[in-house]
């Protein structure tokens, strides 16, 4: 049955498309927030398809949405950025993504990456014709990115680093310390760094995110994404950004030119809406995504189950090593048995088939009830049934 | 201390021509801003009212990376009326936009090939695409008598040379000019030959007065030809980026999975808005295609009697001239931007979006 070979994001969209035929599915799996964007962001695109529906945006994106990008990163992750010639707006982080990674990685080159990671870096990679080399990263140690391990797996052929932080699937979130080591030692060696912010509203505890791009001799070396999909749930806008030295930034233009022409022009308005307007509904979700993961560790904990800490992002990982399966089979039960979705680690990375990634995008009752689902899958499990 | 790393990859970047190419604006940047294929139209409030709406009800996620259903469908269904060309809804794949269009189809469907064989003057975004990852390009001479069509011998040529994949505009690009049914056929017939392939850019095919038939629209059901465009042109969403390519079954799942990795898809703005757009098109559109025709004719004769030659064409939203650096030169004095052939690949002609403004701009050079 071709069920069973799907691998990596395919086997993602093969367990989307089976939740899709449950009417009382509870999908804990994809990184898409239950919450609707705010009103006065839809509010501003409806005014936009107006007023602007018609208006020639170049392919960097609008003026006034790059100047309220530079305001953002300076804000909230103290990178300081020329809007002119240093933010380029792209299709969602997704696009964003693919763009750094195309414009600092040629065919031969290799890419340092903390796994478990998201794997859209090495489709992209692989279309660039780049080398992934893995850092592995472990629950024990909450998934941190040991930078002794990053300095080890340096060769000849490392051009960059990437770092994802809080990180997805693991929710680790990089320390200020491990970041000035990690960012000195791509000086040193001479590396990019590919810097992944799109998590960054999303710190727990005492956690705190430091973006690389902030810190004296990282801006020159660094190009950082971020989107709005996560944080103003506005995963269907399609809306993010790159932000770097011009002299890159004037390259990443060039490849945003080439693979997409420009960004939607009603979805850049609704960006400026986003990050201009007010921020309550912002604050409200974080608040709703920090409740929320409180309740999800406490169930794991009652089920005895071992997790990483989320130290940041919008995920648990846990440990399913207890089932003996592998994490496909282990998520397509739950999922054929319980209506639960939930995504496999095996699909993030081959050394993670002991792990399942749980969002917490879903209203608190409905987490009670897939949780709950859960424990009933994995007591099945365990008996052998 | 400056970084080696970062010098190599800018060298890398700077020798890469095809990736460096100017790309031309999707719709006009200002007034008198001639250099769009694109217009810069009305829109109508139902297709307003239909994309908030959907917003509005909380089609603010992600939705599937080939489209939302009903757009593939109404998609599918316009290309069967207008061209001609047998596509299902699960040919269709949405794209934020026809460059997004070129770049899937080139380097997609382009990685299954060796080479792939491009017209000497196209749309300068299908070289910016070509740039993105390197690929052995086959020039097809495509000249002005021929409206800058490749000659149907000139593709056979290529193809008895090896060469098995084709990449095709009609209406072309630059001039508007689109191959006549028998050059469509024999090209066709050519690709069941030599079991080819073919990437035929179509977007300007909505703005030919009288019949068009696609590529696509001589096989029963496509599977040798790859069909993209702008979704439902001239209703008021070239800024919004909304385009689509009608692939053959088998080809479908390569750019779908592509499309993940760069896009994960479509934002529901513009597909909603197009959904809406696709069920106006016909009615607005015959309004908006002869009054485009009818300001063409107006422009040919204004070109005339500026003393410009005419580059025969067929699509009434650009027209093609022969004119020299002093023409434009004098142009940009008065303030108009043209699209130069030049990046085309024709130095010497210059394209004008049809437009009131566009016959300011002949007026400006009695
Ligand atoms: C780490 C990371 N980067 C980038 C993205 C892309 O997000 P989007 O394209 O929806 O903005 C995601 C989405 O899940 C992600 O997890």
């Amino acid at each position: 049955m071709s069920k069973k070979k799907a691998e990596g994001t395919n086997l993602l969209y093969q367990l989307i498309g089976e939740a899709r035929q449950y009417d009382d599915v509870i999908v804990m799996g994809r990184g898409d927030p239950d919450f609707d964007t705010p009103a006065h962001i839809v509010a501003a695109a409806k005014q936009a398809m107006i007023h602007h529906h018609s208006d020639y945006t170049p392919p960097e994106g609008l003026p006034a949405l790059r100047q309220a990008i530079a305001d953002r990163v300076k804000r909230v992750n103290n990178i300081d950025v020329d809007p002119a010639t240093e933010v380029v707006v792209t299709n969602g982080g997704q696009e964003a993504l693919f763009l750094m990674v195309l414009a600092v990685l040629s065919p031969g080159d290799e890419m340092i990456v903390p796994e478990p990671n998201y794997n859209t870096y090495a489709d992209s990679l692989a279309f660039a014709g780049g080398v992934k080399v893995e850092v592995q990263t472990y629950a024990d140690d909450d998934f941190r990115a040991d930078p002794a391990a990053v300095r080890a797996a340096i060769t000849d052929k490392s051009r960059a680093l990437l770092l994802v932080s809080p990180n997805n699937p693991a929710a680790s979130v990089i320390s200020p310390g491990d970041m000035k080591t990690l960012l000195d030692i791509a000086i040193e060696h001479d590396l990019m760094v590919l810097a992944d912010d799109i998590y960054d509203l999303f710190v727990y505890d005492d956690f705190e995110h430091l973006s690389p791009a902030a810190l004296p001799g990282g801006k020159e070396r660094t190009l950082t994404l971020n989107a709005l999909s996560k944080a103003y749930s506005m995963t269907g806008w399609r809306l993010g950004w790159i932000v770097g030295p011009a002299d890159l930034m004037a390259r990443v233009t060039e490849l945003k030119a080439a693979i997409s022409g420009g960004t939607s022009v009603i979805s850049q308005q609704a960006g400026i809406a986003a990050l201009t307007g007010p921020q309550d509904a912002v604050e409200m979700m974080a608040a709703a995504y920090r409740r929320r993961r409180r309740l999800v560790l406490d169930a794991l904990d009652a089920m005895g189950m071992k997790y990483g800490l989320p130290q940041g992002g919008q995920f648990v990982f846990a440990d399913i090593s207890f089932t003996g399966l592998d994490s496909g089979e282990v998520a397509q039960r739950m999922l054929s048995e319980q209506h639960v979705l939930a995504y496999p680690g095996s699909a993030f990375s081959k050394d993670r088939k002991d792990y399942l990634r749980m969002t917490f995008l879903q209203p608190e009752e409905q987490l009670i009830e897939g949780l709950e689902r859960m424990k009933v899958a994995m007591q099945n499990i365990t008996a052998g049934r | 201390m400056a970084s080696q790393t970062k010098a190599d990859i800018l060298a890398g970047h700077d020798a890469n021509e095809a990736l460096n190419t100017q790309l031309l604006p999707p719709v006009a940047r200002r007034s008198r801003d001639l250099s769009a294929d694109g217009l810069r139209s009305f829109l109508d409030e139902r297709i307003i009212a239909a994309s908030s709406e959907a917003l509005e009800a909380g089609q603010t996620h992600y939705v599937d990376v080939p489209g939302i259903a009903p757009l593939r469908a109404a998609i599918a269904n316009y290309l069967g009326a207008s061209a001609g060309a047998s596509y299902e809804a699960g040919n269709i794949i949405v794209t934020a936009g026809v460059q997004e269009s070129r770049f899937l189809t080139i380097q997609m469907i382009g990685a299954e090939f060796e080479s792939i064989a491009v017209p000497t003057v196209a749309h300068p975004g299908v070289r910016k695409a070509l740039g993105v990852r390197e690929r052995t390009v086959i020039p097809l001479a495509a000249d002005v008598e021929g409206g800058y069509l490749p000659a149907v011998d000139a593709i056979a040529g290529a193809l008895a040379a090896g060469c098995r994949l084709l990449y095709l505009e009609s209406p072309a690009r630059l001039s508007g000019a689109a191959y006549a049914d028998e050059d469509a056929a024999a090209i066709s017939r050519l690709l069941n030959e030599y079991d080819a392939m073919a990437i035929w850019d179509q977007g300007l095919a909505p703005w030919v007065d009288g019949k068009y038939n696609s590529l696509a629209s001589f096989e029963e059901s496509p599977s040798l030809v790859t069909s993209i465009g702008e979704a439902f042109p001239g209703m008021g969403l070239a800024s919004w980026h909304i385009g689509y390519i009608a692939a053959p079954e088998a080809h479908v799942p390569a750019m779908q999975s592509q499309k993940q990795i760069m896009a994960i898809c479509t934002s529901t703005a513009a597909q909603y808005a197009a959904l809406e757009a696709s069920a106006i098109f016909a009615e607005a559109h015959n309004r908006q295609l002869a009054h485009l025709s009818q300001l063409r004719s107006d422009l040919i004769e204004l070109a005339r009697a500026v003393n410009l030659e005419v580059i025969a064409g067929s699509a009434a939203n650009v027209l093609a001239l022969r004119a020299s650096q002093d023409t434009i030169a004098n142009l940009n004095q008065a303030g108009f931007e043209v699209a130069d052939g030049a990046l085309f690949g024709a130095p010497a002609v210059i394209r004008l979006s049809v437009s009131a403004a566009a016959a300011d701009a002949l007026q400006a050079l009695r």
